[in-house]
């Protein structure tokens, strides 16, 4: 009787012992495919919202005045980050926590001050995968030939 | 315990390789954008255009494969009317659309293989731009 109790007692001890090694290693490998999954998922969403935004930027007017040219790469990033050039106050960024702050806008110019290129880039933008954080720095990124009008006498509302 | 590793591995496989699949086929959609509008920018009915039109797609940054690969075997062509495609042209002065594929990008799969998926997926992008405003046509 006490030989059978004992023998219960250890298949016990071993499927509770089984059941916690195959638990950690279930748990961690569900947390690993969350946090790829959703950093797959946020890294989708900003390749296509640098696309958009680079778009954008490539077919706008460009008005070369220095001010005027902060404002049109202020508007390049809105649409990055908000999907629209002069969003709602209220509006919300396509990527949680991406802020306009976080796209970095360069033009490639020529010696008479033509726009050639426009690169769009994400910065710096840390995203929160809840179990770790990645940080985005230069990627993802885009070139668009610029198509638009150059209108240097005109001046950005 | 094998039953529940397959469904691991497919689950894994779902959420690591479908992400990266549609990655890069979003990279490669948005690199077919850029270049046939790189491509018809050049174009201005001379030969020389047309010269710049082939090096502007080769000369761009962009990459795929979240940011990392170059893209390789990519096809140019033109035409005049949007429906007959040639890569080298005779008519250049008519020429007013480009057209870019990205054919040949495959993306390694790494888990869902393990559960009977393919060992690669490809993901092709193409775009066409006409000149004059030069705009994505397709």
């Amino acid at each position: 009787m006490r030989r059978e109790r004992g023998h219960v007692g250890r298949e016990r001890g071993h499927a509770m012992l089984e059941l916690a090694i195959s638990a950690g290693v279930m748990v961690s490998c569900l947390v690993g495919t969350f946090q790829f999954g959703y950093t797959f998922y946020t890294y989708n969403q900003l390749v296509t919202a640098v696309g958009n935004g680079a778009r954008y930027a490539a077919q706008r007017t460009y008005r070369p005045g220095s001010e005027d040219v902060e404002r049109g790469n202020a508007a390049i990033r809105n649409m990055v980050v908000y999907g629209d050039a002069q969003p709602a106050p209220e509006a919300t960024p396509v990527v949680p926590k991406l802020t306009p702050a976080a796209v970095d806008v360069r033009w490639d110019l020529a010696g008479d001050g033509t726009p050639l290129n426009v690169n769009v880039a994400i910065k710096g933008f840390t995203m929160d995968a809840i179990f770790r954080s990645f940080t985005f720095d230069g990627r993802p990124s885009v070139q668009f030939p610029y198509v638009g009008k150059y209108a240097p006498g005109e001046r950005e509302r | 315990m094998s039953v529940s590793m397959f469904l691991l591995l497919a689950v894994i496989g779902m959420s690591f390789d479908l992400g990266r699949v549609y990655i890069a086929r979003n990279e490669a959609q948005i690199f077919a954008d850029v270049a046939s509008m790189a491509a018809a920018k050049q174009l201005d009915g001379t030969a020389a255009g047309f010269d710049r039109a082939r090096a502007a797609v080769t000369a761009l940054p962009d990459r795929w494969n979240l940011g990392t690969e170059e893209f390789k075997g990519v096809v140019i062509e033109f035409s005049v009317d949007g429906k007959q495609w040639e890569a080298q042209p005779k008519n250049l002065a008519a020429l007013h659309y480009a057209r870019v594929t990205a054919p040949d990008n495959q993306v390694e799969i790494m888990f869902l293989r393990a559960v009977g998926g393919p060992q690669s997926f490809t993901v092709p992008a193409r775009a066409v731009a006409s000149t004059n405003p030069v705009r994505l046509t397709e």
